[in-house]
């Protein structure tokens, strides 16, 4: 296990009028070098769930587990040690995005880590190829950033740092389809050479489904149930009644399914369904 | 609605301190013509001039040179400003930040106190678009206990009571859950079934498909203009743009490639099921 959290609960704005409890006694697990997938409906506690894994938020109470280490019980040097291995990517880039270019906000990750700054500047011309940004960009205020470019510097100055836990809040929201596509394509391809655990939280059903070997679905405050694609979208109505979807690919063989077509259900990309409907097809 | 003539915008950025201010073309010379009543969706890759096209559309921005008429009234012309306001709102992606009164019913009246309508219509106006939104039981309701789908439906509700000729959606629906986001998109719907003008910015290529007609845009132009299916029948241009065709259309080229009988114009889930149950002979 790289991550856990054991009945963990976070309880935001405490003894006034806006108190509200956001986590609910959440207990879960991440095992190390796993892709993981977190859905739930707006507001069920995804964001600040994460935000704990970081120490960015304190538990109200419960505890989280990074590396077997309590994080919490953790005295602050190591607290800072165990904080390094976690890169987290902000649901909204403005709150991650402070330098004055953007070539200083991809660095500053690296260069707390003590690298040398060819290093650094490796990193940073790396980081801008694999999120999709010109050279010329890296010269910009982050300020002068459409939405989406915006996004794109905030995942670079994480996928900078090579983080052992990568967490992303929402990444691709705002991103145009074939940056969504590459910069997807681009952590799972570091994920596989290199190994690391990966947590996505995501509304996007399509990309959790194809990318996550395991998903939480969490609802108000708690974690209604987890497992594989295949298991956790076999409960599309328990989905439906959270806020949730099937993929599109997977509705769909689901009602071919119902009209009596013999194809697999647990498919969740367009080439592997194309795939099964031609071999029906020509049986 | 609205007419575009040559519009360029340049930004001015300055972010090296020592070095000298550049200017960045946004808009380069954007034409179009945009009927009362229609139902444009608005898609190109990051970068491409979207936002800042929409932002001339209410006068948030005023071009450098060319163009805009709304409702016949140039929005370069500083008079003009309070009428061009008035007749087309915003709606954002963060549900958070567009809520600002903390109880729901203020927050939709503060656009018309704004205008300084009476009291009597205030109250009508507030009820008649929270009931639009269908967001009337929680008139009296604490924003920050809404979902995001329903925030978004406040903000929606709080252009309304400005009586908007139209609404102008920038990505509003990036960051809600799936049922949000088809609760948004019925409201997008059904306002544009009311005969209010949408110009619905987005990255999904599956919301283009319940628009009238697409603009796609690059390198601050609008490069192609026509109804989804005729867009989405290119899909190799939509490619070379950074963008994609939706994901049943995706599928509908794989299947006609490998010999099974479906037409490649598919769009939705819904049209795929009729194809392939006819293929199939389900
Ligand atoms: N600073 C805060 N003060 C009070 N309540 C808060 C605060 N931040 C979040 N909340 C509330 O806590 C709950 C969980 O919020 P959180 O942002 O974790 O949800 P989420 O699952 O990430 O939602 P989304 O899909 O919209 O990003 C929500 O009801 C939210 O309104
Ligand atoms: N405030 C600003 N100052 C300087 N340049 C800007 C500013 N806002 C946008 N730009 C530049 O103008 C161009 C167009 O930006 P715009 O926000 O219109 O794009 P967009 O199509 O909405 O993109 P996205 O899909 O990422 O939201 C971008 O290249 C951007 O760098
Ligand atoms: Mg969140
Ligand atoms: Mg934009």
């Amino acid at each position: 296990m790289i991550l856990a959290a054991e009945n963990l609960t976070h309880i935001y704005q405490r003894g006034t009028v806006f108190e509200k409890k956001a986590l609910d006694g959440i207990t879960m697990s991440v095992p190390k070098g796993a892709f993981a997938g977190v859905i739930g409906h707006t507001g069920s506690g995804k964001s600040t769930l994460i935000q704990h894994f970081n120490a960015l938020l304190e538990p109200t109470s419960g505890k989280v587990w990074l590396d077997g280490e309590d994080l919490f019980a953790a005295d602050k040097k190591k607290r800072k040690r165990l904080r390094e291995k976690v890169g987290l990517v902000f649901q909204y880039p403005e709150h991650q995005l402070f330098e004055t270019t953007v070539q200083k906000d991809i660095a500053f990750g690296p260069q707390n880590m003590g690298l040398s700054s060819d290093e650094v500047s490796r990193r940073v011309a790396e980081a801008l190829e694999w999120v999709g940004l010109p050279k010329e960009a890296a010269q910009l205020s982050p300020f002068e950033l459409s939405g989406g470019q915006k996004r794109r510097a905030a995942i670079a100055g994480v996928l900078a740092m090579k983080p052992e836990v990568l967490i992303l809040d929402e990444p691709t929201a705002g991103l145009d389809p074939r940056g969504k596509n590459e910069i997807l394509g681009q952590i799972k391809k570091m994920h596989e050479s290199a190994g690391n655990t990966v947590i996505l939280v995501s509304h996007g059903m399509d990309d959790v489904a194809r990318l996550a070997d395991i998903i939480f679905v969490m609802n108000n405050g708690r974690i209604e149930f987890s497992g594989s694609p295949a298991e956790v979208f076999r409960e599309a109505d328990k989905l439906a009644k959270i806020g949730l979807a099937v993929p599109q690919v997977y509705l769909l063989l689901r009602e071919l399914i119902k009209r009596g077509a013999d194809l697999p259900q647990n498919i969740f990309t367009a080439e592997a369904a194309a795939q099964a409907i031609k071999k029906l097809y020509e049986h | 609605m609205f007419k575009a003539e040559q519009i360029y915008f340049e930004y001015t950025q300055t972010a090296e301190e020592d070095s000298a201010p550049a200017n960045y073309v946004a808009l380069n010379g954007v034409d179009a013509e945009i009927q009362k009543g229609e139902f444009v969706a608005v898609v190109g890759r990051n970068g491409s001039g979207k936002s800042t096209f929409a932002k001339h559309l209410n006068a948030l921005l005023s071009p450098t040179s060319g163009t805009l008429w709304v409702n016949g009234a140039a929005t370069s012309k500083e008079e003009n400003i309070w009428q061009v306001r008035k007749s087309t709102g915003m709606v954002f992606q963060n549900p958070d930040n567009q809520i600002i009164a903390s109880v729901v019913e203020e927050d939709v009246a503060f656009g018309p106190e704004n205008l300084g309508v009476e009291p009597g219509e205030i109250r009508r106006r507030v009820d008649g678009s929270l009931a639009a939104v269908r967001m009337a039981d929680f008139a009296k309701a604490a924003p920050h206990i809404l979902s995001g789908g329903q925030k978004q439906r406040v903000a929606i509700a709080g252009v309304l009571a400005m009586r908007p000729d139209c609404i102008v959606f920038d990505e509003a629906t990036a960051m809600l859950d799936p049922l949000g986001r088809s609760e948004v998109l019925e409201t997008v719907a059904a306002l544009n079934g009311e005969g209010i003008t949408i110009i619905l910015i987005t990255h999904f290529m599956e919301e283009v498909v319940i628009a009238n007609r697409v603009f796609v845009m690059n390198e601050g132009v609008i490069e192609m203009d026509g109804s989804p299916r005729e867009i989405f029948g290119q899909s190799k241009k939509l490619r070379e743009l950074g963008l994609d065709v939706p994901h049943m259309t995706a599928l509908a080229h794989e299947l006609a490639d490998l010999g099974v009988p479906v037409s490649r114009g598919v769009l939705t889930v819904g049209e795929m099921l009729f194809e392939l149950t006819a293929a199939l002979k389900l």
